[in-house]
């Protein structure tokens, strides 16, 4: 027993110093960490972008990156989101007679120090029809032609007049002919040309914004540096003197966002350009390093309804769902109050194009007065219940057995939401959905689907009651409306997923298309946007805000627009503290 | 060779005739077993955590009659709306929504052994039959049934089932113990069909056969109750993995979101960003999941050592 | 010759079981519910968008014809183009693998080691309170639940301590300076500490089981026994004989056991955003990238049914019987 005691007594002393080995060793690596270079913002990227290619990197990760890279000829002003000139010198000249556009072209040299000229824009536009890029191609299609009488100077002729060319055509980024010459030439010779473009590799993409890449390490990080070249350094662009004053960038890739914010916590990084659930805003808020930024978001998140099929064909049936549907509740519980209840289809941060005077369903009533109206609606439209919600003295019961006025019994309600994972918000929504759906009698289940399952079934098949979903990034431009409601569309995989079908509607929602004077445009939309609220299609829910947080100890500056700080303002403005306080 | 179960090896040498002998006295030697079992440390232990967690997963049936705010997925206190830590009238605090987090580990604990039971069960019997079938009929059939049960042995489960979710959308509960089932019957298999192996050139079994029972008659009549026993002991270890592949999916987002579990838990506590703030809501799931299945592990151990007299006696010495 | 035979015999089996693996891959990701189109192609496109992209990436094909041009292409080695990504699978798929193989290769020799070790000396004192202790930490290793204890691994040591860091591979600042191989080479191994803990923690506890119960079993032989008659010293007896004889079945069944060490790796991965073939699998898995799911997927099927030729392999060259 001697030698097993012995033995105990060595190892617990070998495991002992195996573990203040260990300790010690890291305790020395992290203390020999480089201090680091004052110049250096740090950005933590949710996931790795999908490609440095831009016409496959549309995803969000990767326009992150690109966005510093390639440019467009017009963007929106950060506070104001009117169109401005970027790449352009001023705002175009319009002839009504010719439908022309002639716009002028700020001396902008590219990131190798080669000059940016009409020849680019001709060339970006001959890429777009060549390849018909998708997104773009169905938006420049009202191009008759581009002219270019000189180096700076672009002509864009039209087939007809378009409410939508400045918002849709003119932000679309430029890209090189010198870059990307050679390599369009030889994919138009493949058989799948556009397919072949988007497998280029790219290594060092070439552009006319304020960084270029230095450095990608695939998995870890993107390393960016200034661009000597850039064209708005010193220029007051949107109310904004532009710099950029870091030296450079530098994207971390985080695999899960807890992570992400402890580094923010820790001063890793500076910035994490993702979204931010409300659960971490209570340790956030405690900490004097840190500040957050709650910006409302260009967002639809709604209810939508299958309009080709019973029950949901019965405009009525939506609107007594419309009643019960608590959107103060989601708005303090789920959202925990950071954000807007949403009026409708139009966010109210539009400020522009929304129309308050919606009709509103039951608003700020309680859930008894919801469910009595509710009820009061269905039971004049001819639905009746085994047992009622609401008895004959008045008290809310447990309603059973709905029928429609037809008198047959109402199959099951299955209201599809996106899954947990990808957003809790939106399938705890359709669970509470489906609670007040039963207050009033309606055998309503809602059901987590697969995202990619959850588009087929709902864009593609058309096989659904109702569903959840969100825009997360709806344009400014309030055009979507027509794409979403126009009869045209309702086709599979056609944008019009709840089948909606109104003459009337399709007819003011192509007019206002051609429309060029905002004001009378405007009351087209108002007018759109009150047909909707009355017939349901979509019932507009909430609008979170985007929160973020920055690390503040090394720099300041940021620029706050709809969609958050994340953006080319922000890189081009941002400035490390010491030169603040100079 | 040791027969492996996930990774973790269980001796069957000599384990024959400890088994044959359970057939007769059935009652007498159940009660002797149990003796056996119940003063062995490890089984004690593990039936102690057990009775715990059976209670807990009964509780949940209560909780909710006694306030609709204890329901584990709807019920919502109305006072409260962002997570809060324990205090009275919620043990445990609550999430982000206002839901009793005691009510959740209750649910939990009661969801685990639903799908640890009965996942472990269809696995059992699936390869019970298998391994029966396989040992009994020899040959070419045998050849294909254990390749089969070689494939199956050596693909990492948790990876199949993210892909198969992610293909076929969200499973429901039911589903996803098939599917840990199906992944999981091969282990056993082999066991039962060594078992098998040696049993059928029995006596017993040869008298049968020249008194003409049909094939299946042997198989079910003669075979099964010798291999029984060890089917059981397999059960134990097989509940464990599949608490834990359920509890992995959930947390990754694959689970079913209609139900309440201890993954589950911890997918929302993870997503809704507060699991570094609210140990209260992060810890006691994840201590449940470990407790759960070492309890059941310390079990199939137990039972192991009854099974097989020889280790008991060294154990003992 | 015979040994020739059964080798071949085995290899053919593997190849078969590859076949088939690919095959059911295929159809399980091309006949699941809704359409591939709809998981490939951004859902906000329009539909004439949607059939532009879908010709060009050759899914309007008939499925026979783009299962027959899967099959060419794997056989070739052309493991085609990730949707995602824009490059060939081969491509990502060789950036990662050197990243998991560093992790895995080096968490399982330490656990093997440690579990072997450590297993030995719980047997031997098989009773006492020290292999209680040491079993029972075993079964709690073995039964933690992986991401949970990671995170909370990350939490206490990587912020709260704060000596480890957040994930990751690498500190950029480090490396986007001019530093040198050696200050890499330490900033690498500083990052891969915690998930090698994790990973380390969860296989040691079945290698202590495992050499445990074999110790167990080698100790029951006769020529321990003879040993012992022979008036050898017990530490002789216990690592000359026993030992050697016990840690065989651990070394073989590092093969055996690599599903399970899969699993866990994936999550692993995920958790301490490890850039490795594992979280490459999940992420594929979640954005329906095909290529490299499959490709991902038939990596790790070929890597387990190699690894068990190879112990299939060694058993037969100790245990000649088996062949004959």
């Amino acid at each position: 027993m001697g030698t097993s005691l012995k033995l105990r007594v060595r190892f617990c002393f070998n495991l002992l110093l195996l573990v203040i080995m260990l300790i010690a060793v890291a305790a020395f690596l992290s203390s020999c960490q480089k201090p680091r270079n004052p110049g250096l913002l740090n950005i933590g990227l949710p996931e790795e972008p999908r490609s440095l290619n831009l016409w496959l990197g549309t995803d969000a990760n990767s326009r992150k990156i690109l966005s510093q890279i390639y440019q467009p000829l017009y963007r929106r002003h950060p506070e104001t989101l009117e169109i401005i000139p970027w790449l352009a010198r001023e705002n175009p000249v319009f002839d009504k007679k010719n439908l022309t556009y002639t716009v002028k072209l700020r001396d902008v040299k590219w990131s190798d120090g080669s000059d940016f000229t009409s020849e680019d824009v001709l060339f970006t536009k001959q890429m777009v029809f060549d390849f018909k890029i998708p997104r773009y191609y169905s938006k420049w299609n009202i191009i008759k032609k581009i002219e270019a009488p000189d180096a700076h100077t672009v002509v864009f002729h039209l087939k007809k007049p378009s409410a939508i060319f400045m918002s849709r055509v003119m932000t679309v980024p430029m890209v090189s002919k010198k870059e990307w010459g050679t390599i369009a030439k030889e994919a138009l010779t493949k058989a799948k040309p556009l397919r072949s473009l988007q497998d280029y590799e790219i290594e060092k993409p070439l552009g006319t914004g304020p960084f270029v890449l230095s450095e990608y390490k695939k998995g870890s990080y993107i390393h960016m540096k200034k661009n000597p070249y850039f064209f708005g350094r010193g220029q007051k662009i949107g109310n904004h003197l532009l710099g950029p004053y870091v030296d450079s960038l530098l994207f971390r890739i985080y695999g899960t966002s807890d992570v992400a914010i402890l580094a923010l916590e820790k001063g890793d990084i500076d910035y994490y350009w993702g979204d931010i659930q409300p659960g971490y805003l209570k340790d956030l808020k405690e900490l004097d390093s840190i500040d957050l930024y709650f910006n409302k978001k260009s967002a639809l998140y709604f209810l939508g309804f299958n309009l080709r099929k019973p029950p949901f064909n019965d405009k009525l049936l939506r609107q007594a769902v419309a009643m019960v549907v608590n959107k103060e509740f989601i708005l303090t519980r789920i959202l925990q109050n950071f954000g807007t209840p949403m009026q409708s289809v139009i966010p109210s941060g539009n400020h522009f194009w929304f129309n308050p005077n919606v009709r509103k369903y039951e608003d700020g009533k309680t859930r008894d007065e919801r469910i009595k109206s509710a009820y009061g609606l269905l039971k004049a439209a001819g639905y009746s219940w085994d047992t009622p919600p609401v008895s004959e003295d008045g008290k809310i019961v447990t309603p059973s057995d709905i029928r429609l006025p037809s008198g047959e019994t109402m199959d099951d309600i299955v209201i599809l939401t996106p899954p947990a994972d990808y957003d809790p918000k939106r399938a705890f929504t359709g669970t509470m959905v489906q609670e007040w759906c039963r207050q009033i009698g309606l055998p309503a289940f809602s059901r987590p689907m697969a995202f990619n399952s959850l588009l087929d079934t709902v864009k593609g098949k058309h096989e659904f009651d109702a569903f959840i979903l969100g825009y997360g990034k709806l344009n400014l431009d309030p055009d979507y409306l027509r794409s979403f409601f126009d009869s045209k569309n309702d086709k599979p995989r056609g944008w019009n997923m709840s089948g909606y079908h109104n003459l009337k509607f399709d007819k003011l929602a192509r007019m206002q298309t051609t429309l060029i004077d905002e004001k009378k445009r405007k009351v087209v939309i108002w007018k759109m946007q009150e047909m909707i609220l009355e017939d349901l299609p979509y019932l507009p829910l909430y609008n979170p805000y985007v929160i973020e947080a920055i690390f503040n100890e090394r720099f300041d500056g940021w620029v706050s627009k709809v969609d958050g700080i994340g953006n080319i303002w922000s890189m081009c403005v941002v400035k490390p503290v010491d030169s603040l306080e100079e | 060779m040791p027969i492996w179960i996930r990774g973790l090896p269980i001796d069957v040498r000599g384990r024959t005739k400890g088994v044959f002998m359970l057939k007769n006295h059935y009652v007498q030697r159940f009660l002797q077993s149990w003796k056996i079992f119940i003063e062995n440390p490890l089984g004690k232990t593990g039936v102690i955590i057990l009775f715990v967690f059976m209670v807990m997963a009964l509780a949940s049936f209560v909780v909710p009659h006694i306030n609709p705010m204890y329901d584990p997925m709807i019920g919502i206190d109305p006072n409260i709306s962002i997570s809060t830590g324990p205090s009275l009238t919620h043990w445990l605090g609550t999430d982000n929504v206002g839901r009793d987090l005691f009510a959740q580990l209750l649910e939990g604990a009661k969801v685990a052994f639903i799908v640890g039971l009965s996942s472990a069960f269809f696995s059992i019997v699936l390869g019970m039959v298998i391994g029966m079938i396989s040992g009994y009929a020899g040959g070419t059939l045998d050849t294909f049934l254990m390749r089969t049960a070689d494939i199956i042995m050596v693909l990492p489960s948790l990876v199949i089932l993210l892909i198969l979710s992610s293909l076929f959308g969200q499973f429901n509960i039911w589903i996803i113990v098939f599917i840990i089932a199906i992944m999981r019957w091969p282990a056993v298999s082999r066991v039962i069909r060594s078992q098998t192996l040696s049993l059928k050139h029995r006596p017993f079994i040869e008298a049968s056969k020249v008194a003409g029972a049909s094939h299946l008659r042997i198989i079910f009549r003669h075979i099964m109750p010798n291999v029984l026993p060890l089917a059981f002991l397999y059960m134990t270890f097989r509940v464990t993995s599949a608490i834990l592949v359920e509890a992995a999916l959930s947390f990754l987002g694959f689970g079913d979101p209609s139900q309440v579990s201890w993954g589950m838990m911890l997918q929302w506590v993870w997503k809704s960003g507060n699991m570094f703030h609210a140990p209260y809501w992060l810890l006691p799931p994840g201590i449940s999941i470990s407790l759960l299945t070492l309890a059941f592990y310390l079990l199939g151990r137990a039972m192991d050592e009854v099974l097989d007299p020889r280790l008991r006696k060294e154990g003992r010495a | 010759m015979r040994n020739q035979i059964y080798i071949l015999g085995k290899l053919m089996e593997i190849v078969i079981i590859f076949f088939v693996i690919m095959t059911v891959l295929f159809f399980l990701f091309r006949l699941s519910p809704g359409d591939p189109v709809s998981k490939v192609v951004d859902p906000m496109l329009t539909p004439e968008d949607t059939q532009y992209l879908i010709e060009q990436m050759g899914l309007d094909k008939p499925i026979w014809e783009q299962y027959m041009v899967y099959l060419k292409n794997c056989s070739t080695g052309n493991l085609g183009v990730s949707f995602h990504y824009g490059e060939p699978v081969f491509k990502i798929i060789k950036e990662r693998l050197g990243w998991t193989i560093l992790l895995f290769t080096s968490s399982t020799v330490l656990a093997a080691l440690v579990g072997v070790f450590l297993g030995k000396i719980s047997a031997w004192n098989k009773g006492s309170r020290l292999d209680n202790i040491l079993s029972i930490s075993a079964l709690v290793c073995y039964t933690l639940f992986i991401p949970w204890f990671a995170l909370l691994l990350l939490w206490i040591f990587g912020f709260k301590i704060g000596i480890f860091p957040l994930g990751g591979i690498l500190s950029p600042e480090l490396w986007v300076t001019n530093s040198s191989w050696f200050a890499r080479g330490l900033d690498i191994l500083h990052h891969m500490i915690l998930p090698l803990i994790t990973l380390f923690i969860i296989n040691l506890g079945s290698y202590l089981l495992l050499m445990r119960s074999s110790m167990l079993g080698v100790l029951r032989e006769d020529y321990i026994i003879t040993a012992r008659a022979k008036g050898l010293s017990e530490k002789v007896i216990r690592n000359k004989h026993a030992a050697k004889n016990a840690a065989l079945p651990v070394v073989t069944s590092v093969g055996l056991s690599l599903a399970f060490s899969i699993n866990g790796g994936a999550l692993t991965e995920q958790i301490f955003t490890w850039p490795g073939i594992g979280r490459e699998l999940i992420f594929a898995v979640s954005n329906n990238d095909y290529p490299l799911a499959q490709a991902c997927f038939l990596l790790i099927a070929l890597v387990v049914l190699l690894a068990n030729f190879i112990v299939d392999m060694l058993y037969a060259y100790l245990d000649p019987r088996i062949t004959h």
